[in-house]
């Protein structure tokens, strides 16, 4: 399936790239748009104005996936108040990773074009995800 | 001149509780109040991307909501614009600075409120489009208040 969204990856789409490849769509193609208008009508949209799979009630597009998608993984929770903190920035959930997460993906994104910042980081997702299931696992943080 | 993002919006008076988030975001945000619904930050990337999500929040809960792209009609007026939010944010961190300077000698509280006047620092600087003097000292004044505090260990 097709998914686009707005040009310019930060750390709310590339999380949101993550999420789709992972538990929705193993074979998503990116498109990556200036304007809303120049969506691809084939497409499904997200973090972009005006679709339903993008900010709404004061919570980020990641957010809006869980939701849509019923992905109630604890560990996905938690990565979404990591995305949400990093993305909205009003430590709304106070998760000490979002600073660091938001500055990563924003240097990524300053030295690769958007199939490239998704590229690289899906390890760091991932890596992620891991370490948020073993901290659950465990009750406390993994070594 | 450089670019500016500006929302004009208007939402409804009551309920309350989704003016006050917007409120709250467009603070966080170091956003200028032009006039009565009328709000303006340099345009970058972020801001633009942010005030957009917020005019969308202001049109779910019933409000009305343009985002525009522009520029100040004269140097005078954008020099202006940008004292005022400098005026606004130096308030901001001198509080940091008095903080600082006035912190306890008590070694475990200083080292709570070095953490956060280092997080307050962090916060207030995303909002800073124009670091100048008062960030330089706010900053200081957090640094020095941390060699105290390795010195006293």
């Amino acid at each position: 399936m097709k998914w686009a969204t707005r040009r310019g990856c930060h750390v709310d789409r590339a999380a949101c790239a993550w999420l789709i490849r992972r538990f929705i769509d193993p074979a998503a193609a990116f498109a990556f748009v200036d304007d809303p208008d120049d969506l691809p009508p084939d497409a499904q949209a997200f973090d972009i104005p005006g679709a339903a799979l993008s900010h709404h009630n004061g919570r980020c597009s990641f957010e809006a996936f869980l939701r849509r998608y019923d992905l109630g993984d604890p560990a996905l929770l938690a990565i979404g108040e990591i995305v949400h903190d990093a993305d909205l920035g009003d430590e709304r959930y106070g998760a000490p990773e979002a600073p660091g997460l938001d500055v990563l993906i924003r240097g990524l994104s300053l030295t690769l074009a958007d199939h490239e910042v998704i590229d690289a980081s899906r390890p760091l997702f991932g890596g992620l995800y891991a370490f948020k299931q073993r901290q659950l696992q465990l009750g406390r943080e993994p070594a | 001149m450089g670019q500016w993002v500006l929302l004009a919006y208007r939402m409804p008076r009551e309920p309350s509780t989704p003016r006050i988030s917007v409120w709250r975001a467009l603070k966080r945000l170091g956003a200028l109040q032009v006039s009565d619904g009328l709000v303006a930050v340099p345009l970058d990337a972020r801001t633009r991307e942010q005030l957009t999500w917020l005019a969308g929040e202001v049109v779910d809960h019933g409000g009305e909501a343009t985002i525009w792209l522009g520029q100040p009609g004269s140097a005078a007026e954008e020099r202006a614009l940008v004292a005022r939010m400098k005026a606004q944010i130096a308030a901001d961190y001198r509080a940091v600075e008095r903080a600082a300077a006035e912190a306890s000698s008590d070694q475990a509280s200083t080292r709570r409120t070095l953490a956060r006047l280092r997080r307050e620092l962090r916060r207030i600087g995303l909002r800073d489009y124009f670091p100048g003097a008062a960030r330089a000292r706010a900053a200081a004044a957090v640094e020095r208040l941390g060699r105290r505090l390795e010195a006293a260990s």
